[in-house]
């Protein structure tokens, strides 16, 4: 008998697993329930998102959900909202459905809540005519405050009444969850670093013949650029003063500002996991080291986070972090770089507009820049283009990337001027 | 007419903090009642040595050897570890079985093998040791009798089932307010009947002066859970349900009734064992597929799953007294009806069925064997065959590729565990309100996905507190175990519990992805006539494990050996202290 009573307690055992079991799933819930509440429709007593202007975007109620009325702003609006099947990861549905959904954990789901997005959505639509059909991203932002006023992603679809069959790309956010050979505007994290390690970078003068050897290589220049001073080297984007700086800097300070200033860095979006860029550091006096100073090579960028940069640029080094929900308090900036440096990086990049662009480009808005036409390999390039306002009622910093569309300042610059535009006409 | 909207508001809103409030209540009185008594050592027979020391024999099942483990320890050198057992049956009748001991055993100096009859003054040699077996006598009986507790000293069980009514009264009015206008006769009526049901069952083992009912409280309180979810997903099933649960309580009485003899259960183990394996067969051969697995039999427009019966039937002839206990031959035999049990199940492709048996079967090996290398064989050949299993069932295969992937096929594979655990979580801590949810509307919800249902109807609280009144039978039933009169019992009530929490885990874990789901039902609160009364069934093996005094009909009060002890009536005295005085 009592060694059936000992074994008895085997039974415990089983009690003891279903309590971990049950802790796990608490643990879970206290996790993800706001997610997996909100996830069926079903289940949402709905809620409304709107946009800065209060333009309704989505609403859900008992009876079913619906998109913008207008079919422009549903497009161009289909990546910052997502879709209804949850196709889109970084949509609006997706990421912050429990705040639509009104979750808490002790109440479960309550009613329907309304919030605002900070993008105006006529932006949106001036950004997706102004790309006229080419795939890439468009972004832009107040600098000042990190609030998102703008975010496109092409190609796009329709919410309200989805493609069977939709193209190649057209579930991801560009802006966010993808990157992009840069080009030459990956010379401004080049340049950053130039600045902070070489003492006299600002003395020097280079000479660009077409080409430069570099560890046995030719390195290829877009012109013979003759003798330049660094401004000038940025404003003809010359490939051989920036691939022989980055030899200088060498490959583990390349790396270190590429991580610093949010490149390479693991950044998120409203708590939304935004895709790193990479950079693949090449053998110290090697020619692929002085290709990734030039933004060819293995460099990658995701736009989000070029912009975040150049927004520390305009913003003297710091920024409120980005957003598209906005800041409740404007409280802890980050600090990407030196006021110093980016002071002398924004009158470089002015120096690019009023000298190489022409004023023109933006319409005659005083304007920062700097452009990107990447190699991806197969002949085509990349159009870039990054830069940002330079008028205090009007603090917009931009990024526009058009895939395979040829000239950076020729194809995306007229898309930023496009948006910078309506932005100034707006507010 | 604006105060009518009102009103339903405060209904709502009061009863959905208010049930789980209750149900905590009626949940700490029961585990209070069950497990704050302590258990006094019993003394049933003394087993004199030569020098006239005393030696206890505390249970109807005794080991007597060398060995620490044994319950009546000689350490002398002839004794062999275990060397015979000794067992009382219910008429008091006393027998001596030689467990293949080295020395040998005898009685007044023959040589005995097994069951042989004792009587008090008998010498018992077990090797070099020799005593006299020695009955205890009335008094002693008497103040055994005395000393014994008694449950509703403290906690009265007639408070508990008042406050769980009251718990299905304001269930009934949530319903009152949601279900709809034709289902509104059906629903009251199927929760009056259930009050009507356990009060009639309180004032019947009240009749035959029994006080224990804590174990029926919390089974009608699971119960009453499903009968919400049935109300709630399917109210046109209603009168069905209230049929089920009639015929569960039934059940539950007649079994335990049955189990009160030992002697009937041991005769008709083998009947039980061939009554299983005919069901699996009847199953394999004549069973309609209903999604995967055959597990359905159709009769006379009744759905019913045979499968369900034979979880009780297996406990039954699994269980074993200690006489049997000690011989690999039964222990094998065992072993053997439990793999065809398993095979047969999952040739009816219900591998989560399958699943519990197995759990059901380690439980039992184990506390029959003792062995962990037993144990160790049974779990490498049921890898085997679960591999087996999953190559030639594909969707079983199916299901474990999905697990912990749910989230990324919400449309196909992930469906129901995805919808249950968005359902769960939308209900918070206290619920939606009965009827309110979106769960229920979905497919096999009331069945596989019930944790989901409760969840988001009732809250996460009651949810949890279900799990509770199950895992609390379990220690119930463990620590009973100390104060055991027949391994049998023991076993049977251990291996029934777990039985119900493994399939309790399969069900909840299975619908929330934490483990693969396999479709099978939580005990009392899923929706399901067999299953609903293969676990009233598996309820009386629970009540058969209470010796407190008077708890349990199952178990008989302890007669004296007609011979001796005639006057029964001598027990009246204790029935009065027993009346609700701590309520
Ligand atoms: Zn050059």
């Amino acid at each position: 008998m009592k060694k059936v009573k000992r074994r008895a307690t085997a039974a415990l055992l089983i009690a003891a697993l279903l309590v971990v079991g049950l802790a796990v799933y608490l643990v879970r819930l206290a996790d993800n329930g706001g997610a997996w509440a909100s996830y069926f429709n079903g289940g949402t007593p709905g809620g409304t998102i709107l946009d800065r202007k209060g333009v309704v975007l989505y609403t859900s109620d008992e009876d079913g959900h619906s998109f913008a009325a207008d079919w422009t702003t549903r497009v161009a609006c289909y990546h910052l909202i997502g879709d209804a099947m949850g196709n889109v990861r970084t949509g609006a549905l997706r990421q912050f459905r429990d705040k639509l959904a009104g979750y808490s954990f002790i109440e479960g789901t309550t009613s329907g809540e309304t919030f605002s997005l900070t993008v105006d959505s006529a932006l949106n639509a001036a950004a997706y005519s102004a790309m006229a059909g080419r795939n890439g991203a468009c972004m832009l932002i107040d600098y000042t405050t990190g609030e998102i006023l703008c975010m496109v992603s092409t190609p796009s679809d329709d919410p309200a009444n989805p493609s069977s069959e939709p193209a190649d790309g057209t579930y991801l956010n560009k802006c966010l969850s993808a990157s992009f050979t840069p080009g030459s505007v990956f010379k401004l994290v080049t340049l950053a670093a130039a600045i902070e390690n070489i003492p006299d970078l600002f003395e020097r003068s280079f000479w660009c013949e077409g080409s430069a050897i570099v560890g046995g290589s030719t390195l290829t220049c877009t012109g013979a650029h003759g003798t330049q001073n660094i401004e000038q080297a940025l404003a003809n984007s010359c490939n051989c003063v920036f691939g022989q700086l980055a030899v200088e800097l060498g490959p583990e300070t390349m790396a270190e500002y590429a991580e610093a200033l949010g490149i390479t860095a693991e950044l998120q979006l409203d708590g939304m996991d935004v895709l790193s860029g990479s950079y693949v550091k090449g053998e110290a006096g090697s020619i692929g080291l002085a290709w990734s100073g030039a933004g060819q090579y293995e460099d990658l960028v995701c736009p989000y986070a070029l912009l975040r940069y150049v927004s520390a640029i305009a913003n003297g080094g710091e920024i409120y972090e980005p957003t598209l929900l906005g800041h409740d308090a404007l409280d802890g900036k980050t600090r990407l770089l030196s006021a110093d440096t980016a002071q002398r990086i924004a009158e470089m990049m002015n120096y690019n507009v009023q000298n190489a662009y022409g004023t023109w480009v933006f319409g005659g808005l005083n304007v920062s820049a700097k452009t990107g036409t990447a190699e991806v390999g197969d002949g085509t390039s990349h159009a870039w283009i990054t830069g940002f306002l330079n008028d205090p009622e009007h603090p917009y910093a931009f990024v526009v990337v058009l895939e395979h569309a040829g000239g950076g300042l020729a194809n995306a610059g007229p898309v930023a001027s496009a948006v910078l535009q309506a932005a100034v006409a707006a507010y | 007419m604006s105060d009518i909207p009102d009103l339903t508001q405060y209904i709502m809103t009061g009863t959905k903090y208010l049930l789980p409030i209750l149900a905590l209540w009626i949940l700490l009185r029961c585990i209070r009642s069950m497990l704050r008594e302590r258990y006094e050592p019993e003394t049933w027979a003394w087993l004199l040595d030569e020098d006239g020391a005393a030696l206890p024999v505390c249970h109807w099942e005794s080991i007597i050897g060398r060995a620490a483990s044994s319950d009546v320890v000689l350490d002398m050198p002839g004794v062999s570890k275990l060397h015979a057992s000794l067992q009382r049956d219910g008429d008091g009748d006393w027998t001596l079985s030689d467990l293949r001991s080295r020395e040998g055993t005898y009685v007044n100096g023959e040589e005995i093998d097994i069951l042989e009859p004792v009587e008090d003054g008998d010498t018992l040699e077990f090797g070099d040791a020799v005593l006299t077996f020695r009955e205890i006598d009335a008094d002693e009986r008497a103040a055994l009798e005395r000393r014994r507790n008694a449950p509703g000293r403290f906690i009265g069980p007639g408070i508990t089932l008042l406050i769980l009514s009251i718990f299905q009264a304001f269930l009934a009015l949530e319903f009152t307010i949601t279900a709809q206008q034709e289902y509104l006769f059906p629903i009251c009526l199927g929760f009056f009947a259930l009050m009507v049901m356990e009060w009639f069952c309180y004032l019947v083992t009240r009749s035959v002066r029994r006080t224990g009912f804590e174990p029926e409280t919390l089974a009608f309180f699971l119960t009453t859970l499903g009968t919400a979810v049935c109300a709630s997903g399917t109210p046109e099933d209603m009168f069905k349900q209230t049929i089920f649960i009639i015929l569960g309580v039934a059940l539950y009485f007649f079994l335990g009734a049955w189990l009160r003899s030992l002697e009937r259960v041991k005769a008709s183990r083998f009947l039980a064992a061939a009554a299983a394996l005919g069901l699996l067969a009847v199953n394999v051969v004549f069973s309609e597929a209903v999604f995967g697995a055959k597990n359905w039999l159709e009769i006379g427009g009744v759905s019913f799953q045979p499968s369900e019966l034979v979880k009780v039937l297996y406990i039954y002839t699994g269980a074993a007294t200690l006489d049997r206990l000690f011989a690999r031959r039964n222990l094998f035999v065992f072993i053997v009806f439990s793999a065809i049990c398993v095979i047969a199940l999952a040739l009816i492709g219900d591998f989560g069925t399958a699943v519990i048996f197995f759990a059901a079967f380690l439980v039992i090996s184990f506390m029959r064997s003792g062995s962990f290398a037993t144990i160790f064989l049974a779990v490498s050949g049921a890898a085997m065959a679960g591999f087996l299993v999953i190559s030639v069932k594909p969707y079983i295969a199916d299901r474990f590729s999905t697990w912990g992937h749910v989230w990324e096929d919400v449309w196909d594979t992930g469906y129901q565990q995805t919808h249950a655990m968005s359902a769960a979580a939308s209900g918070g801590l206290f619920g939606k309100g009965a009827g309110e949810g979106w769960l229920k509307d979905i497919f096999a919800a009331e069945t596989d996905m019930v944790f989901g249902v409760v969840c988001e109807e009732l809250g996460l609280i009651l949810a949890v507190l279900a799990m509770f009144a199950l895992i609390a039978l379990a220690l119930f039933a463990v620590r009973n175990a100390a104060q055991g009169r027949s391994t049998f019992y023991v076993i049977a009530g251990c291996a029934a519990v777990s039985l119900m929490m493994v399939q309790m885990g399969l069900n909840v874990f299975g619908s929330l992805d934490i483990l693969p789901f396999t479709g099978v039902t939580f005990p009392f609160v899923s929706k399901g006539g067999t299953s609903l009364v293969s676990c009233w069934m598996l309820l009386a093996f629970v009540k058969a494990t209470d010796t407190r005094r008077d708890a349990s009909f199952v178990v008989s009060r302890d007669k004296a050996p007609k011979r001796r002890y005639e006057d029964e009536d001598e027990y009246e005295d204790y029935e009065d202290g027993s009346e609700e005085a701590g309520a």
